[in-house]
């Protein structure tokens, strides 16, 4: 049985968003926003080492030459001007709590986070509460002989400053891609983690902690190096929203996975909807090594997000476990890369997609097995919601498979929350709106199950919270 | 001189430019072509004519694309368009065989298709070429099914290695219409293909059947588009492929869910066998979906055969060659058996038989 459903009116089929492939924001390519001037300007303010220096420089030629992406959601409304703002450092750069918009203070209260920690979270906080924790932790972590510090102090320290050097956008090099070009140039803030040899972190590191430093969570630069034997859980971001006065972040993060080592990264991600999410996330690993991804995407205006992993020594593994949830006015489009390039490697994909109230999700996903990597083994599963006929998704997966000693499976589905599964729980007393939010929460079951308890739950409130009126 | 086809069988909403999917380019396209000469069409069933007006409905949509389409157009030198009486149920199928050798080096076909109301045909299209011949066929299909009518269009292309080939295929379905289509790429040197169907009336539906084969250094390329706009539309397509030595395949294949086209089902799968180290084989399957209450489903397997497949096949005693024949064979034999002729069943099989015959060993 089906309960009554509202009629839909069929209007003219809307597809401008292909479209915009003629028409990306003109104003933004046109327009020299950046100059060497400020590159240098930053640079100075920042006292780079020499290479640097150089390195900003070349990065800026770079991102000069490259075009926009030509596929993915518009760019429209990304405004160079701003990027130049906010990155110049003489810009005031201050955010103030009363400018956070209403709605983020909203869900702070609603998700019961308190005062101090809700202005530190948001990004705009004197930090003062997380930077005794985050000491706290450091030392705890420092017993084991476990590098964790910001990225300008790494770059600047005579022990660490080589290894930076060695592996400094040696993962995602700055011609992948305008954005990251960008990055390269402009980059400030971020973390640097080593972890030696053998060294297995009991808990997870968490770099919400590191948000204090100025610019940091815009073009905030990540490396972590994840020695022989070692094992990390990274947890980046955090799972409220976060305010950035500015509209772009370009972040990169790197990810070095040595000989039989295990590193899990974790990434709620929430931003406030003005933002455009250009992010680069790339890891390596090595012989039996392995790369966990855990993933969500909840905030942000356009997000092009796309972790990969280059399985480069023979039997690595990467896992890669995202949830994406589109509202109104938000465009994401997320999913991951995997290169096999040795034999007998494997990957595991498996994501999950909710839209709603407009808003509009895309799994984009490259699984490529190279032609010596034999006996390789990939599988990939994504599942997309749609809460109502208003809203979109699509499913964009390419396999490139060049040897036949593979196996490698895909699965993707598509679909609306079944009335019969809504009727069955209402048939047990529960409302529509929560049966409804029961079997949302249910969807996203995989992606909590891996996240630490504290943020599972504040995942599940949140998906709570952008459900609430979503009946479809 | 020759000319290019560039950026045809285009993803209909495209991806990292790196992996070289999202569009392809035809080299080596006759800029001249000569009158076909001999016969090809077959005696017409009752209720079957010849028309001279192309299909009335001009918005059909190609699956390789606008340029593809009006290549065909500007340079057609055969084939017919058909017009199927309403409520006839055509008692034989429409035969349309096309050979590339002698006086014809290249074939370039525009075949219509208009089933009135009610009405039902079979059209076979069937190409092929004399040994060793160098040829080119670019083929246009358009399919119109009226209200409750029902097309089934079969194209088997065997075409020796040294001919380019490509078929390129546009429908649109009006309620409860039904289009069935089914495609052997077999041959060629190099094989495009693409076909778009508008599932516009309510209940409408398609099926698509393909079979491929690789072998050489054959180059495949295929482009599917299912568009559902009605409500109750439903699509199923169903791909098969084997791929040998240096032979590569692409396969784009997208379900698109328009607004409005409500308990819409659109399921997808491609099953693909490898068997050399050197094979290349390319997946897209894309499901775009502007609306909530449908079931969109894709699944895709590439890979070795089983090795309890091929483990049972060799414990009654096939040699692990003859047994991966065999298991080739199986892959396409649901397909072949749709094939309304014997004739043509049993070229298909035979077609096949005598390429894996040719091979000494599969790794």
């Amino acid at each position: 049985m089906e309960p009554a459903r509202k009629k839909t009116k069929v209007k003219d089929i809307d597809r401008t968003i292909y479209d915009f492939k003629d028409k990306v924001n003109p104003s933004f390519e046109v327009k020299e926003g950046l100059t060497p001037a400020i590159v240098e300007e930053i640079s100075q303010k920042k006292g780079d080492p020499e290479w640097m220096r150089g390195f900003r420089l070349h990065s800026l030629e770079v991102y000069n030459k490259l075009p926009l992406p030509s596929w993915g959601p518009p760019l429209d409304g990304l405004n160079i001007d701003d990027i130049v703002t906010y990155i110049r450092p003489k810009a005031k750069m201050s955010a103030k709590w009363n400018d956070v918009p209403d709605d983020i203070k909203n869900t702070f209260e609603r998700l019961g986070i308190p005062k101090a920690e809700r202005e530190s979270l948001a990004g705009v906080g004197a930090q003062y509460d997380s930077e005794v924790v985050y000491h706290n932790v450091r030392e705890e972590v420092r017993r084991q002989g476990v590098v964790y510090t910001d990225m300008e102090s790494a770059l600047k320290s005579d022990k660490y400053g080589p290894l930076v050097k060695k592996y400094f956008m040696k993962v995602v090099p700055p011609q992948d891609h305008k954005f990251a070009a960008l990055h390269g140039a402009v980059w400030s803030g971020g973390s640097f983690v080593y972890v030696p040899e053998g060294v297995k972190v009991e808990i997870p590191l968490q770099s919400y902690f590191r948000l204090n430093a100025p610019g940091a969570g815009q073009f905030e630069h990540t490396l972590i190096i994840v020695s022989e034997g070692a094992d990390l859980h990274f947890i980046e971001g955090c799972s409220a929203p976060k305010y950035n006065v500015a509209n772009l972040h370009a972040g990169c993060v790197e990810l070095v996975v040595g000989k039989n080592a295990h590193l899990r990264y974790s990434t709620i991600e929430n931003w406030s909807k003005n933002m455009f999410n250009l992010n680069t996330k790339r890891a390596v690993v090595d012989e039996g090594g392995t790369i966990e991804w855990v993933s969500g995407s909840f905030g942000s205006h356009v997000s092009y997000l796309y972790p990969m992993s280059i399985l480069k020594g023979e039997h690595s593994r990467m896992e890669f476990t995202g949830i994406t949830f589109a509202g109104k006015g938000q465009s994401l489009d997320t999913g991951a890369k995997v290169v096999h390039m040795a034999p007998n490697t494997y990957s595991n994909i498996n994501t999950k997609s909710i839209s709603k109230d407009g808003g509009y999700c895309a799994y984009r996903s490259s699984v490529k097995i190279m032609p010596d990597a034999y006996g390789c083994k990939s599988s990939v599963s994504c599942e997309s919601l749609m809460l109502d006929d208003i809203s979109g998704s699509d499913t964009v997966p390419v396999m490139d498979i060049q040897n036949d000693d593979v196996e490698v499976g895909h699965e993707a589905k598509i679909g609306r929350i079944s009335d019969d599964a809504v009727f069955y729980l209402m048939s047990r007393g529960i409302s529509e709106q929560d049966a409804k939010n029961m079997i949302v929460t249910g969807f996203a079951e995989p992606v909590a199950k891996e996240l630490p308890v504290e943020y599972a739950v504040e995942m599940n409130n949140l998906i709570k919270l952008e459900m609430e009126g979503a009946i479809g | 001189m020759d000319l290019a086809l560039k950026e045809i069988n285009r993803l209909p909403v495209p991806t990292w430019n790196l992996l070289g999917i999202n569009s392809a380019d035809i080299n080596g396209v006759p800029a001249v072509t000569a009158p076909y000469k001999g016969e090809y069409l077959s005696e017409l069933p009752e209720g079957v004519s010849i028309s001279d007006k192309t299909v009335y409905a001009p918005e059909i949509d190609t699956g390789m694309g606008a340029d593809a389409q009006k290549f065909s157009e500007n340079n057609k030198n055969c084939g017919a368009t058909l017009r199927v009486k309403a409520g006839v149920k055509a008692d034989k199928p429409v035969f349309l065989r096309y050979r590339i050798g002698g006086q014809n080096s290249s074939v370039v076909d525009v075949t219509c298709i208009v089933a009135e109301e009610g009405s039902e045909v079979t059209v076979v299209e069937n190409y092929s070429s004399e040994g060793g011949a160098k040829g080119f066929h670019g083929g246009l299909t358009k399919i119109y099914a009226a209200k409750d009518a029902a097309v089934n269009l079969v194209q088997v292309q065997m075409l020796g290695d040294g001919c380019t080939h490509f078929d390129n295929v546009g429908g649109a379905a009006e309620e409860n219409a039904v289009v069935n289509i089914l495609q052997a790429q077999l041959g060629a040197g190099e094989a495009y293909a693409g076909c778009k169907v508008k599932l516009l009336g309510t209940g409408s539906r398609l099926n698509v059947d393909t079979i491929y084969f690789g072998d050489k250094k054959r180059k495949i390329d295929i482009n599917y588009v299912a568009e559902h706009t009605g409500r109750k539309t439903r699509c199923d397509i169903n791909v098969n492929g084997a791929l040998m030595d240096e032979s590569s395949k692409t396969f784009r294949g997208t379900i698109n869910f328009l607004k409005g086209a409500k308990k819409a089902v659109g399921h997808e799968s491609e099953y693909n066998l490898l068997f050399s180290r050197k094979v290349r084989s390319r997946t897209a399957p894309l499901i775009l979906c502007s609306e909530e209450d449908v079931d969109g489903q894709h699944a895709a397997a590439t890979g070795k055969i089983d090795p309890d497949r091929l483990f049972y096949l060799m414990s009654r005693g096939l040699s692990e060659t003859d047994a991966k024949k065999l298991i080739i064979k199986a892959q396409f034999q649901p397909a072949v058996e749709k094939i309304p002729d014997p004739s043509i069943r049993d070229a298909v099989f035979d077609y096949v038989k005598e390429r894996l015959d040719s091979v000494e060993s599969i790794s």
